[in-house]
């Protein structure tokens, strides 16, 4: 896992949050992944695919999903439905998508996102990756977005 | 005003997005479309003044959408909405028969401009 693979992802994320948002975020340190455990209780996930392959996790605390959702929408949303999932998965769509074109030379593909809620989930990534997990402060509540990633090894 | 619009996209978010926009500037004959083959048969089944498609969608991408609808129409506008920024996919949606591109993230304000120049 390079830290140029996740720069892009670090500024499409500030970027998303504040274009789509009017959000601004506040980054802690950058650190390894060492749980299984998803950090919060709504994380949309996205694979990536080409000369590099893995996955980004954006995992939003439940005040934080409900408040994105509730903004997009322009409702206020007061429990974790339908709406609030398809409005994280289209968040972390667009900070994947975003990031994934700042890093052009690996020729990314990016999946169609997931999205897992509840307290305590786990969210496993590939073995060949270590990602890396950057935590996130908002007006709104927390965040972490993790990114793992690994070149495409070559055929036998 | 009557504009036709088919807005396509899987993200439910982004077409009610999308569709509070059209509405604020007076559009109100819009359908939405949930994938690309959705799109497509709401295509040839309607008719459309103004189209509106993202690209990563299930069952049939926008660029094929777009490229099925040009098979029949030359004419109708076509709007991708898309986090897709690299040059070569864009040169290959204006090539495929995109009239306009609109890169996600995105302001209500910047669509709502790239929407007021196609009759609306």
């Amino acid at each position: 896992m390079r830290a140029e693979w996740i720069n892009p992802f670090l500024f499409s994320l500030a970027n998303t949050f504040e274009t789509v948002l009017g959000c601004r975020l506040q980054r802690g340190s950058l650190k390894l992944r060492d749980d299984s455990r998803a950090s919060h209780e709504v994380s949309g996930i996205i694979g990536l695919s080409g000369e590099i392959a893995g996955m980004a996790v954006l995992s939003l605390s439940r005040s934080l999903a409900l408040k994105a959702a509730s903004t997009m929408l322009m409702a206020e949303i007061q429990e974790i439905n339908d709406d609030v999932i398809d409005a994280v998965g289209e968040l972390t769509n667009i900070v994947a998508g975003a990031a994934k074109s700042d890093l052009g030379p690996y020729e990314l593909s990016i999946g169609l996102p997931s999205v897992i809620t509840g307290p305590n989930h786990c969210v496993r990534f590939p073995s060949d990756v270590t990602p890396i997990v950057a935590p996130y402060q908002s007006e709104w509540g927390p965040l972490t977005l993790e990114v793992g990633l690994a070149a495409k090894k070559a055929s036998v | 005003m009557s504009l036709n619009v088919l807005i396509a996209d899987d993200s439910s978010t982004m077409r009610k997005i999308i569709v509070r926009s059209l509405l604020s500037l007076g559009a109100n004959g819009l359908t939405e479309a949930g994938d690309g083959e959705q799109a497509v048969a709401h295509f040839k089944a309607g008719q459309f003044d103004l189209v509106l498609t993202d690209w990563n969608m299930p069952h049939k991408s926008g660029l094929e959408v777009v490229k099925e609808i040009r098979a029949d129409n030359a004419h109708v506008p076509i709007i991708m909405i898309t986090t897709e920024a690299e040059k070569s996919r864009v040169v290959e949606a204006l090539q495929a028969g995109v009239t306009d591109y609109l890169i996600k993230p995105f302001t209500a304000e910047t669509l709502k401009e790239k929407l007021g120049k196609y009759g609306l």
